[in-house]
């Protein structure tokens, strides 16, 4: 990888500027604001435009081929791919596990797998949860099994946001049941064509394959493909996901819906019934006041001050108010809302495929409930 | 580099004015002088007044070349905020707002706490008006929720013609006062053919913004400490061999009130910020309706929860997690309720539309 400009030492409008007009120039023939998420062989051209810029992993260290962008720079970045729209990559492998080898890979693994993140070569998935270990994730019991210099793997893992398109997985396994469950899981990497790892495509309720069930039996992985040490894994895990933990609140998602919404209320005539516009602006504010409170984390990223346990706020706040407004579209577009197509055929606008898109955003990623846990105990200091 | 060391400025301000406040807001929480205060006399204390004088208090939204203070929104929203928290009955906010209005007019007698100033602006309750009230070059009407109208010596009353300083005992005023849930005795103010000079106010729509978003951070501060004395109470109370703070209902209503405010702190401060930079009237209609709303709402939240989550003990008046609850249900809708700052809002997004 060549080394990358200082961009932060360009002004933000200067920085701006030249995404934008990289990004008009650059972005494929693929589409552009898409509700649901697609797969390798579609975004796959998109992927490699920014691995040859050298964009495609922003917040790494320019030392390792990234961009070693500040979380201003990086925002902006995300503003102007949000503005114009493009399809978001499989971004696991520069999102995840990327900065986690980062900090807890050893030399060999970073040498032999950020390369193939950055050239594309490599599509991650990740395999955290299963059946029997959702919000309670510390109860895996996908098992690895010392066996010589291998790991010998046994078990299921579930819900791997498009699995069916990477060709490597990382996984928690139980290396230890005789221990408290947080102390006895190891984070392993395990290639997908390796002998008996098989997959199952998951319909979700949009009838898209976008996750999959991984199933392992007697899947063998040598020993040196373990991350930090065994029975570490859940650190390694719940260490820190960067600048993302800021980011997975941002406004961007329920700021979009709501100029659809106003799209969708004024095609069904309603934009000037006061019923809907007391709904509307109360929904506005509320956007705007998560704005507001996104920025709040972002001066805090800007001035590289802590991010603590509260930053959870925004995300419930987030995929609530994303929920509320797509019910709100659904009202709106009445009748037409229980068509699986609206009569024009445009899935930007059509409020059913929001409020389904709406729905794992409180689920994935920390559901709204365990947040709110965590934050009872974490941030409001009440007793377990 | 500018804006960072602006930012420095306001929180220095800000840190100082928050350090004077404690002058009348106990920092220990004690609400034991707001008790003894309510439904006595006039409802405030006009030592306190004098206190807040002598602080400076009045002279915050004066221009500097005014001979005021010329501190920003953002300062007088981190004081309004304490002064919530510490429920003050005195009406600061409305002083701060005659003062801004009047400017360097503000009679030396007000600016030295000798005398207490309030305004006069509401034309009719439940509504944002404040243009009535000028008849020939004297003051003819009324104007109505008056802070602090039993005790005030002057009136600052704003018509569409300006700004009028009116001392009570003036030819043609008649103050009836009210009292409301918390104690204070606000009033109705009639004028009946007052002569006064009225002196041009074109900054009126904006001081009045001003009020309404430094009245969110009032409720902000009390929303704050009201959450706070209910997680105390969470923390503590046991049924069933636990703190009741320990079961995941209550945990996450307290979250969802955590959360609320967060947001309404976010918005007062950054619209604040906003105000202080120079915003548009457009922007600033909507920022004031705005964290007013959100204010509003997380006051009468965090009052409904509290009650219910301090059990039987919320509904009794020796708990001071009521005095909270009834200065809420009294202040909630001042400045505008809701329903209000909706149709300003609603009205807002007609004009954009038509534009």
């Amino acid at each position: 990888m060549t080394g990358q400009p200082d961009y932060n030492a360009m002004s933000d409008d200067d920085f701006r500027a030249m995404v934008r007009s990289f990004v008009e120039a650059s972005y494929p023939d693929i589409p552009r604001h898409s509700l649901s998420r697609l797969h390798w062989h579609e975004v796959k051209p998109w992927y490699l435009i920014l691995s040859q810029k050298g964009w495609i992993c922003p917040t790494w260290p320019r030392e390792h081929g990234g961009m070693g962008l500040t979380a201003g720079k990086h925002l902006i970045m995300i503003e102007e791919f949000e503005r114009y729209g493009c399809a978001r990559v499989n971004d696991i492998g520069p999102v995840m596990l990327g900065p986690l080898l980062l900090r807890h890979g050893s030399e060999e693994q970073k040498a032999q797998f950020l390369p193939r993140i950055l050239s594309g070569e490599d599509v991650w998935a990740q395999g955290y949860s299963e059946p029997g270990a959702g919000s309670d994730l510390a109860a895996v019991r996908c098992e690895a099994v010392r066996d010589g210099d291998d790991w010998v793997i046994n078990g299921q893992k579930t819900w791997c946001t498009l699995g069916m398109d990477a060709n490597w997985v990382f996984i928690l396994a139980r290396t230890d049941k005789t221990v408290k469950k947080q102390a006895g899981i190891s984070f392993l990497l395990v290639p997908m064509d390796a002998p008996g790892v098989t997959i199952r495509n998951i319909e979700n309720l949009e009838l898209e394959a976008e996750f999959c069930e991984v199933f392992f039996d007697d899947v063998r992985v040598p020993a040196d493909h373990i991350v930090g040490r065994v029975n570490d894994g859940w650190s390694v895990a719940k260490a820190l996901l960067g600048h993302e933990r800021v980011f997975i609140g941002a406004p961007r998602l329920s700021a979009s819906a709501l100029a659809r919404l106003g799209h969708i209320a004024r095609r069904a005539g309603v934009w000037d019934d006061p019923v809907f516009r007391d709904r509307y602006v109360t929904l506005q504010c509320d956007v705007m006041d998560l704005t507001d409170l996104f920025e709040t984390y972002v001066d805090r990223l800007r001035d590289g001050r802590e991010i603590g346990a509260d930053v959870a706020m925004l995300k419930i706040f987030q995929s609530e108010l994303y929920q509320r407004i797509s019910e709100l579209m659904m009202e709106v577009a009445a009748e037409d809302s229980g068509l699986r197509a609206t009569p024009e055929g445009d899935r930007q606008l059509h409020a059913a495929a929001t409020w389904l898109s709406a729905r794992p955003t409180t689920i994935f990623g920390g559901s709204t409930e365990i947040m709110r846990n965590m934050l009872a105990k974490a941030v409001l200091e009440l007793p377990s | 580099m500018m804006d960072g060391t602006m930012n420095e400025d306001w929180i220095e301000n800000a840190r100082m004015i928050v350090e004077s406040a404690r002058a009348v807001v106990p920092a220990d929480g004690n609400l034991a002088r707001v008790r003894a205060a309510r439904f006595q006399g006039c409802g405030f204390d006009r030592a306190v007044m004098a206190q807040a004088a002598e602080l400076g208090w009045p002279l915050m939204r004066v221009a500097e070349d005014a001979g005021g203070l010329g501190l920003g929104l953002r300062e007088t929203c981190a004081l309004m905020e304490v002064l919530g928290a510490g429920l003050l009955p005195e009406p600061v906010l409305s002083t701060i707002t005659a003062a801004a209005l009047l400017q360097e007019a503000l009679p030396e007698e007000a600016m030295t706490g000798e005398a207490v100033i309030v305004t006069a602006w509401q034309d009719a309750t439940g509504d944002q008006g404040w243009q009535g009230g000028a008849r020939d070059g004297t003051l003819q009407g009324t104007k109505v929720h008056v802070p602090g109208a039993d005790g005030a010596d002057l009136f600052a009353v704003l018509t569409c013609a300006g700004v009028a300083i009116v001392p009570r005992d003036a030819q043609g005023v008649t103050v009836e006062s009210a009292e409301t849930l918390d104690g204070c005795r606000p009033g109705r103010v009639r004028l009946d053919g007052v002569a006064a000079e009225i002196l041009p106010c074109p900054r009126a729509e904006a001081v009045l913004q001003d009020a309404r978003l430094a009245h969110a951070a009032y409720l902000l501060g009390l929303s704050g400490r009201a959450l706070e004395i209910t997680l105390d109470y969470l923390r503590v109370r046991e049924q069933f061999g636990r703190p009741i703070g320990s079961f995941q209902s209550l945990q996450h209503r307290a979250t969802e009130m955590k959360i609320s405010l967060e947001l309404s702190r976010a918005a007062i401060f950054a619209t604040a910020r906003r105000f202080d930079a120079g915003a548009d009237p457009r922007a600033r209609a909507h920022g004031a309706a705005r964290c007013k709303l959100r204010a509003s709402a997380l006051a009468m939240l965090v009052a409904r929860e509290a009650v219910q989550m301090h059990g039987a003990m919320g509904i009794t008046d020796e708990a001071d997690i009521g005095l909270f609850v009834r200065k809420a249900m009294a202040e909630a809708n001042t400045y505008g309720s809701p329903r209000e700052q909706r149709a300003t809002l609603t009205g807002l997004l007609a004009e954009e539309h038509a534009a």
